[in-house]
């Protein structure tokens, strides 16, 4: 009897003696992935705030609209609201942007609402790229800005796919004169492609500007990227200056 | 044997994640653009997720090559595959064409759309990967097996000296 319950107190010991290991062995344990899960974080917010700080995305610090030397403007300087918006004749984005666009900020700008330069550069290194932008430029100096924006709208409207065929340079000249100019005017410097080196300093400055794609949009200074696809984009960007 | 093939399952799927990681660390500003190319997330919450997710897929990596909460971090890669593969998927079907930026790049790209299936089966093939880690959640060569192992005192009164997983 006597040794039975011995035999049993030290069974009990034992039995307490273990659970008391288990129990500090499970605490060490989920000391240890605490710790380890704590430690993780700390590194992926560190590393997160280095990488928030190192995005160049939103610092675009380009010339206020009217004020470059590398588009076209419509509406008046004096209204609330001004935009930039940096393009390729090419990119498809910018044919979306542009067909829910144009119109709209044109009547905008016609209201005294709003004031956008359309800077079109060559982001896309293409030939069409190239030879659209030179054929804006020669536009814009032949046949004044109006004609220019009308130019532009016409190239949009009418845009060939990125992969091509591109269309050739009578082309260009066609949607030139269907804009309002003089076929002699533009003609043969649209066909030699004349202001190919405006279009380089045009690209030069967009990307010193820090322009990364296209379309890239300013209001008032700031990039605007408010929208999941071009349609929400271009309807927000309507908006935010009506 | 299992647990072997767990740590090749381990290393395979943790390179991968710290190279992919590795490779977008330098240009944030092109992670956030490759973000924003798949049209899904909020604009507002765009900047936050290109510049979170190398920082994540490098963690995740590291973790998974050291073995350190072996489980843990192979069930955030099998969802961060999922999510690429869904990600994919959806771009797939809306017919949009852009680079997935799985390696740095990333935007529009006319010709993304043969790379497609590639890219899908690839993330499914380290998606099974990652699903068997979770599964065999011990594997050899982790460091789990050294953080975690028995207290000294335990291992002393129940296995002896000699404690083999």
């Amino acid at each position: 009897m006597a040794n039975k319950s011995a035999r049993d107190t030290r069974a009990e010991r034992a039995a307490v003696a273990l659970k008391e290991q288990q129990r500090r062995e499970r605490r060490r344990a989920t000391l240890m992935i605490g710790g380890v899960v704590l430690a993780m974080l700390v590194i992926v917010a560190g590393g997160f705030l280095i990488n928030r700080a190192r995005d160049t995305s939103a610092n675009v610090s380009a010339a206020p609209a009217g004020s470059g030397s590398y588009g076209v403007t419509i509406g008046s300087k004096s209204a609330p609201n001004s935009v930039v918006i940096y393009e390729d004749f090419l990119c498809p984005y910018c044919g979306e942007l542009e067909k829910a666009t144009h119109s709209q900020l044109a009547t905008l700008a016609d209201q005294g609402k709003v004031y956008v330069e359309y800077r079109p550069f060559n982001l896309l290194q293409t030939d069409y790229s190239v030879a659209a932008a030179s054929a804006f430029k020669v536009v814009l100096d032949a046949s004044g800005p109006q004609v220019a924006k009308k130019f532009h709208d016409l190239l949009y409207a009418d845009q060939p796919a990125e992969s091509g065929p591109y269309p050739d340079s009578q082309w260009l000249v066609d949607k030139a004169v269907e804009a309002g100019a003089k076929e002699s005017a533009v003609k043969s410097g649209i066909e030699n492609e004349t202001q190919k080196a405006w279009v380089e300093s045009a690209t030069k400055s967009a990307t010193d500007a820090g322009v990364r794609g296209t379309p890239t949009i300013l209001v008032n200074g700031k990039v605007f990227q408010d929208g999941r696809t071009v349609d929400e984009l271009a309807q927000n960007l309507l908006s935010a200056v009506q | 044997m299992k647990e072997w093939f767990g740590l090749v399952a381990r290393l395979v799927t943790g390179v991968v994640w710290i190279v992919a990681g590795a490779v977008k660390l330098p240009d944030p500003a092109s992670s956030v653009q490759a973000v924003r190319a798949y049209q899904l997330l909020p604009s507002a919450i765009v900047p936050t997720v290109g510049q979170l997710l190398p920082v994540v897929e490098i963690v995740v990596g590291v973790t998974l090559v050291l073995g350190i909460l072996t489980r843990g971090a192979a069930v955030v890669s099998a969802l961060m595959y999922l999510a690429f593969i869904v990600g994919i998927g959806s771009v797939w079907a809306r017919g949009l064409t852009i680079d997935c930026g799985c390696f740095g790049g990333g935007g529009y790209d006319p010709n993304a759309a043969s790379q497609y299936p590639w890219e899908i089966a690839r993330d499914v093939a380290l998606l099974l990967l990652s699903v068997y880690v979770v599964v065999v959640g011990r594997t050899r060569l982790a460091l789990d097996n050294v953080l975690f192992r028995a207290t000294p005192q335990l291992k002393d009164s129940e296995h002896g000296e000699q404690v083999s997983p």
